[in-house]
């Protein structure tokens, strides 16, 4: 009976379309329905600032095309929401009134933006202040910039700095309003944050931090301000014609809740991505809990998506998601940051050792955190040419350089000399990861390059390296190079 | 009124410090007519000599300065008492009168001593003259701890030295970090964290309340302002300076509101005929500290003095300062605390577990080097200090990590290269050319650059170097400044000479007094050839802190212990007896890779007491703190293992007992393994065997550690004997050849020709040095004794462990523990509340 076997999809993000294509690559029968609230074809929501800062275009950052569900039997439904899950009778309903027989469901809802309760908001978003979460937002806020002249970010994390960098790269006027001491304060310690705050203020980006802010000020039912409380007491508005909120996201678990599934802080999962109420029910991307974790990066979900399409397929019944390790770059133009890790060790915490430079006035901080001779946590703002060493080395719990020195700067301090740059990919080994969002290794690089890939993109296509953050197409074409340069000695 | 023209003018110096020593040279010097005839008036017993030196003096050093050549009468143990201005002569505490037409008033200055209950109490001192030094050390003598007041430079050396008289040594520092004047709080905490790694313990932030005497009327503790008191049988006050300037008040001259005699920029007082330099003058409102600027304002002084037309004017000077302190570098220079709240622009760097610090500041724009902090590594200094108030010439991390090779040839010519005596990096070049100078003691002579502190030698050497590169000249490959020669000519010099003290060989060999490069290498060679017991005489000082208590220091100051285990093969009596010794004495106990057991915890008074037992159970020494053999590890081999070839237990133990207490240039680890399975690790050692059917393959320069290197095979199906003359030979001449704590794996890669000379030298006896090779060894074999059976024989060498002596009973307050999985483990110095 089909319908028991079928599956069905509910969210076409980042996490749901990568589990689709990643299912369909291991088996061609079963039956998927996909599910999408957005009626565009799912797209790289990690790319969107990119698309805000105006250095990709919107059509450019799509993850499957319409042409590809039809070759592919997905029955793909966008536009469509479901409205309500039926775990007795495993069936959904959606939003156009149908209903779907599954044998599994995936829950791939995601999150959406928190908006903060405060006055001013209770009947929606006044005109000119917005969220930062979908490609409607980006076009929307795009149109604002055009003629907005002062903006106001509310909230320093990594997606505000990004959208804040966005807008001043548009010619706005922008001021990031940050509740907390520091910017990016999860995965930034203070000194760092200081460090960010100032080279944003060199990109014409203000910081305000421990802003409490409080109301946004409307006059006609467009936004005008942002009203902060005052430490001492009473209030103060910073003045603006655009206002993008950036508090954070909430998984979105509703459909989850209502049916009755145990929730966490998402959906709680095992290790096989599945339910713990119901085992015919998984979830992935940042609607699952796994292990107390609720991973908001795209290299945990796309991990998830390609485990759950091998569980689900029968191709590899042993896979497991054990938890990752989360690697943040920040992506916007003048601004280098990687972040791993535990960041937050001073130097007189007992059992680790942090190794520190500074130069604020380059904008500049580098720190490695280290436990048992291991990376357990870095952040790299400014300078970041070690950051793919230092993400190997995190990530794989790597020995270090018995220098420290040569972790912050490749090729300094007496170890590596004479020697060449550490992202030299002659010492990289074959096991080393490049590609962080789709965990690909040099070896298969070098595979693809072996079996005919000459270019990035050619490497992208078989691998996909490169098509989730795009930090690491640098390091790919620098391997791709090598290879050509090897090309004699290595066929012989 | 003019002078008496025949005898020429009279000056008089009240004074005999480096300042007073300075301007008479320099008097001296230029005064060809012999216009002055010079009467110099010092309190102290003795002439003039090298106070930033004066730690070095319990070490043994002669600081004395060069005596004053002819026209200069030198009055010793006399001190000015009075001045009559109108008179112009001066009274003395001779009841003499002395004329004068010129009076320079280099009075120097006095330590403070807060005015704190107790402070006069007997066992309380100050650290300023060699007569200071000689009664602490007296003092000392049998007495378990001691404390300095002051964590400054000076404070700092002085509790070092409390340390090496055999004291439980603390440091007690009222602002909230050490070295508040030179350091800023991150500077100061690296710093602190080296100290309190040597043993001493640190409090800071805290001002003292009283000095405490104990049953004997005699100081026993320091009471501070919060917190446990610091005990202290010897107390030494190092909390700055006094000017000396009551001779002026006396005769109305002007002086500071803070104390210093009063003089403009050409050093002069209000009374045209009196002159102060020095630490009792008080120029432009400062008073300096520094020998450099004390320098400068004697040579002013001599200038004007000998021409009327003279328009040299003291400017102010440079108080960066570079120093080694413990063993420690530490650089600051610029302003190092310009701006230094937490928004502060600067550059900094922090490894805590290497113990570097390094931070510059820079000013708003970023452009301008405005001064800097170097703590563990203070490479960079030259350089660095020659761009303050310029901008840096490279990113801030070129500069901080790797820009030392640009100095040197680059070098602006009007960079001051040697602060203590004004020499810029012009100067040096043209004394260079000018008097075809080749190496760095001819520099030194020349300019004088780097006969004060020395810290500028460095750089000095590397402009020597850049000039004689430039004319096509050779440069050498020298151990330090203080000798011309690599290690292994050292090595070859002190062998063939049959040099058997550093002293010798620095005054035959080399210059100066030695540094932490040369005085330790110079130890292991010395060690090495055998020269008796290494805490012999003068030998003791030159060791390292690990050999200097015959045991290896831990985070907490206390000691471990490590008796040998030849081969890993132990008695069960014998595991008895350390088991007993470690309950008895409370310690902690793990098995080393090395096959032995470590035990750790003990105090250093306790050292004697444990191995008493240990040595009367048949235990000698395992070097775990030495330079020298560790342990040869064995699997058990063929006498148990069903696959054993080989009776590898009964080689290793062969090997082990051959080789225990060589000294080397660096550790040595050995295995041997009795099959092909190589259970011992033999090719990750020093030196590893490994059993064949017909005999034994030697593998050479192994290494673990951080960068790991698999051993060489060098020679197989060796014999017993033939495996041991191989062994050998390869171990006398690594030690004859290596550099300065070079290990076997990175001398042979360095070897030129590597493994295949290797055999050449050895094997074939290419050099034919083979026979001294063996000779050699024989007679390390035929020399060794037990270094700690020698110890606990001889009453001299136990008083080094003092508090043993004295107070055997009584555990330093300050060693905490805390008890993890049923053992101890120790608390950091400062935890204990």
């Amino acid at each position: 009976m089909s319908a028991a076997t079928g599956v069905v999809v509910v969210g076409n993000g980042m996490a749901g379309s990568r589990f689709v294509t990643e299912l369909r690559a291991r088996d061609t029968a079963t039956p998927v329905t996909v599910f999408g609230a957005e009626t565009q074809r799912p797209y790289n929501r990690v790319l969107l600032s990119n698309v805000l800062a105006g250095v990709t275009r919107p059509d450019h950052i799509s993850l499957v095309d319409a042409a590809w569900y039809a070759a592919h039997g997905v029955d793909a439904r966008l536009g469509v929401e479901v409205t309500r899950v039926d775990r007795a009778a495993k069936t959904v309903h959606a939003s156009d009134g149908t209903a779907v027989p599954y044998g599994t469901l995936v829950l791939a809802t995601g999150s959406t933006a928190f908006i903060p309760p405060m006055p001013g908001l209770r009947d929606g978003l006044p005109e000119g202040a917005l969220v930062f979460r979908t490609l409607d937002d980006c076009r929307r806020i795009t149109e604002l910039a055009a003629s907005a002249r002062r903006a106001v970010v509310v909230g320093g994390g990594l997606l505000g700095i990004e959208a804040a960098r966005g807008l001043a790269g548009r010619g706005l006027d922008v001021t990031v309003l940050h509740l907390a001491g520091h910017l990016m304060e999860r995965q930034l310690d203070p000194a760092a944050g200081r460090v960010l705050a100032r080279t944003l203020a060199a990109l014409g980006i203000g910081t305000r931090l421990q802003a409490d802010v409080t109301a946004l000020r409307t006059a006609g039912g467009a936004v005008t301000g942002v009203e902060l409380a005052r430490p001492g007491g009473g209030t103060e508005v910073v003045g603006a014609d655009l206002v993008i909120l950036s508090c954070g996201v909430r998984p979105e678990v509703a459909l989850a809740r209502e049916a009755g599934l145990a929730i966490g802080r998402a959906v709680v999962v095992d290790d096989e991505l599945r339910s713990v109420t119901d085992p015919s029910v998984r979830a992935i991307g940042e609607c699952a809990e796994h292990r107390d974790e609720v991973y908001g990066l795209v290299a945990p979900a796309w991990e998830q998506a390609g485990v759950l399409a091998g569980l689900l397929a029968g191709t590899d019944p042993a896979a497991r998601f054990t938890g990752a390790r989360q690697i943040t770059r920040l992506k916007a133009a003048g601004i280098e940051l990687a972040s791993m890790g535990e960041t937050h060790f001073g130097d007189d915490d007992e059992d680790v050792e942090v190794v520190r430079f500074t130069d604020a006035a380059r904008g500049t901080y580098k720190k490695a955190v280290i436990r048992e001779g291991r990376l357990i946590g870095a952040i790299l703002l400014g300078e970041t040419s070690a950051a793919g060493t230092l993400t190997r080395l995190y990530d794989r719990a790597g020995p270090l350089p018995a220098e420290r020195l040569g972790l912050l700067f490749p090729g300094m301090g007496r170890a590596g000399a004479a020697g060449e740059p550490a992202e030299s990919p002659v010492r990289m080994p074959d096991a080393a990861t490049v590609c962080q969002c789709n965990n690909v290794s040099k070896g298969e690089i070098r595979a693809c390059w072996q079996a005919g890939a000459r270019t990035a993109a050619g490497v992208a296509r078989a691998t996909r390296a490169g098509t989730g953050c795009g930090g690491c197409r640098d390091t790919v074409e620098g391997i791709l190079a090598w290879l050509d340069g090897q090309d004699s000695a290595d066929v012989a | 009124m003019g002078a008496d023209s025949r005898q020429g003018k009279r000056l008089v110096v009240a004074g005999h410090g480096p300042a007073a020593h300075r301007l008479v040279e320099a008097l001296r010097e230029r005064d060809a007519a012999g216009a002055w005839t010079v009467t110099v008036i010092g309190e102290e017993p003795r002439a003039a000599y090298d106070r930033v030196a004066l730690t070095t003096h319990l070490e043994g050093a002669d600081l004395a300065y060069p005596a004053h050549g002819g026209g200069v009468a030198v009055r010793l143990g006399e001190r000015v008492t009075g001045i009559d201005r109108a008179a112009r002569a001066v009274t003395t505490s001779a009841g003499r009168r002395v004329a004068y037409d010129a009076l320079v008033l280099a009075t120097g200055s006095a330590p403070f001593v807060p005015p704190v209950p107790g402070a006069d109490l007997p066992g309380v001192f100050v650290y300023r003259t060699i007569d200071d030094l000689d009664a602490i050390r007296e003092y000392a003598r049998g007495r378990g701890t001691g404390a300095v007041v002051g964590g400054g430079l000076l404070g700092l050396e002085a509790a070092r030295a409390l340390q090496g008289l055999g004291l439980r040594s603390a440091v007690v520092e009222v602002a909230p970090w050490l070295m508040p004047r030179q350091l800023d709080e991150g500077g100061g905490a690296m710093l602190r964290r080296h100290i309190e790694g040597l043993g001493i313990a640190v409090r800071t932030g805290v001002p003292i309340r009283a000095l405490e005497a104990g049953d004997d009327g005699a100081v026993r503790r320091i009471v501070l302002d919060g917190g446990e008191p610091v005990e202290a049988e010897v107390a030494v006050f190092s909390a700055g300076i006094r000017p000396r300037d009551e001779l002026a008040r006396g005769c109305g001259l002007p002086v500071g509101e803070r104390g210093g005699i009063v003089v403009d920029e050409t050093c002069r007082t209000a009374d045209p005929a009196v002159w102060a330099i020095g630490e009792c003058a008080l120029v432009g409102g400062t008073v300096y500290g520094l020998v450099g600027p004390c320098f400068s304002m004697a040579e002013v002084v001599a200038d004007r003095l000998l021409s009327d037309a003279s328009t040299a004017v003291f400017e102010g000077a440079d108080m960066s300062t570079k120093l080694k302190l413990m063993g420690v570098d530490v650089a600051s220079f610029g302003d190092p605390l310009a701006g230094s709240g937490p928004g502060a622009l600067g550059v900094t760097y922090t490894d805590p577990v290497a113990g570097v610090y390094k931070r510059l500041v820079v000013s708003d724009d970023a452009q301008t080097l405005l001064g800097g902090v170097l703590v563990g590594d203070a490479e960079s200094y030259g350089t660095l200090r020659a761009h303050v108030g310029g901008s840096l010439p490279g990113a801030p991390e070129q500069m901080l990590f790797g820009g030392t090779e640009e100095a040197g040839g680059d070098l602006p010519g009007s960079t001051v290269i040697c602060s203590c005596n004004n020499v810029t990096a012009e100067g040096i070049r043209r004394a260079i050319s000018e008097h075809s100078l080749t190496d760095v003691p001819g520099v030194k002579e020349c300019t004088r650059a780097g006969t004060s502190c020395g810290s500028c030698v460095p750089l000095v050497k590397r402009i020597l170097d850049a000039e004689l590169t430039a004319a096509g000249i050779e440069v050498g490959k020298a151990i330090c400044e203080h000798f011309d020669y690599s290690r292994a000519e050292l090595f070859d010099i002190i062998r063939a000479g049959e040099v058997t003290s550093f002293t010798r060989l620095v005054e035959e060999h080399g210059t100066g007094r030695g540094c932490d490069i040369c005085r330790p290498a110079v130890a292991s060679i010395l060690a090495s050839l055998g020269n008796g017991h290494i805490l012999e005489g003068e030998q003791a000082a030159l060791q390292d802190t690990n050999d200097h208590f015959l045991a290896n220091l831990q985070k907490n100051g206390t000691y471990s212990v490590v008796p040998r285990v030849p081969g890993g093969e132990i008695t069960p009596d014998k595991l008895i007896v350390i088991g007993e010794v470690a309950r008895d004495f409370g310690l902690y106990t793990k098995i080393t890779g090395g096959q032995r057991i470590d035990l750790f915890g003990a105090r250093v008074e306790q050292l004697p007491e444990i191995w008493r037992r240990l040595v009367d159970a048949g235990f000698e020494s395992g070097h775990a703190y030495g330079k020298a053999l560790r342990t040869v590890k064995s699997c058990v081999g063929s006498t148990w293992c069903r696959y054993g070839v080989q009776d590898s237990a009964a080689m290793a133990i062969r090997l082990e007992l051959r080789y225990r207490g060589l000294r080397a240039p660096h550790k040595l680890k050995s295995a041997v393994s009795g099959c092909a399975r190589e259970c011992a690790e033999a090719q990750s050692k020093d030196f590893g065997v490994i059993a064949t059917e017909n005999g034994w393959n030697l593998y050479l320069a192994g290494n673990g550690g951080m960068r790991p290197r698999h051993a060489d095979l060098f020679a197989t199906d060796l014999t017993g004997d033939e495996l041991i003359r191989c062994i050998d030979r390869f171990l006398m001449f690594y030690i004859r050849t290596a550099d300065r704590l070079q290990r076997t794996a990175s001398w042979l890669e360095s070897l030129d020709g590597g493994l295949d000379y290797l055999r050449e030298v050895i094997v074939d006896d290419r050099l034919g040095i083979c026979a001294d090779l063996d000779a050699a060894m024989e007679r390390h074999v035929a020399s060794y004794s037990d270094e700690w059976r020698d110890t606990l024989d001889d009453p001299g060498r136990l008083r080094r462990f003092v508090s043993f002596v004295n107070a055997p009973r009584t555990p330093d307050p300050s060693i905490g523990f805390a008890v993890e999985r049923d053992q101890i483990k120790p608390l950091p110095l400062e935890v204990k509340r």
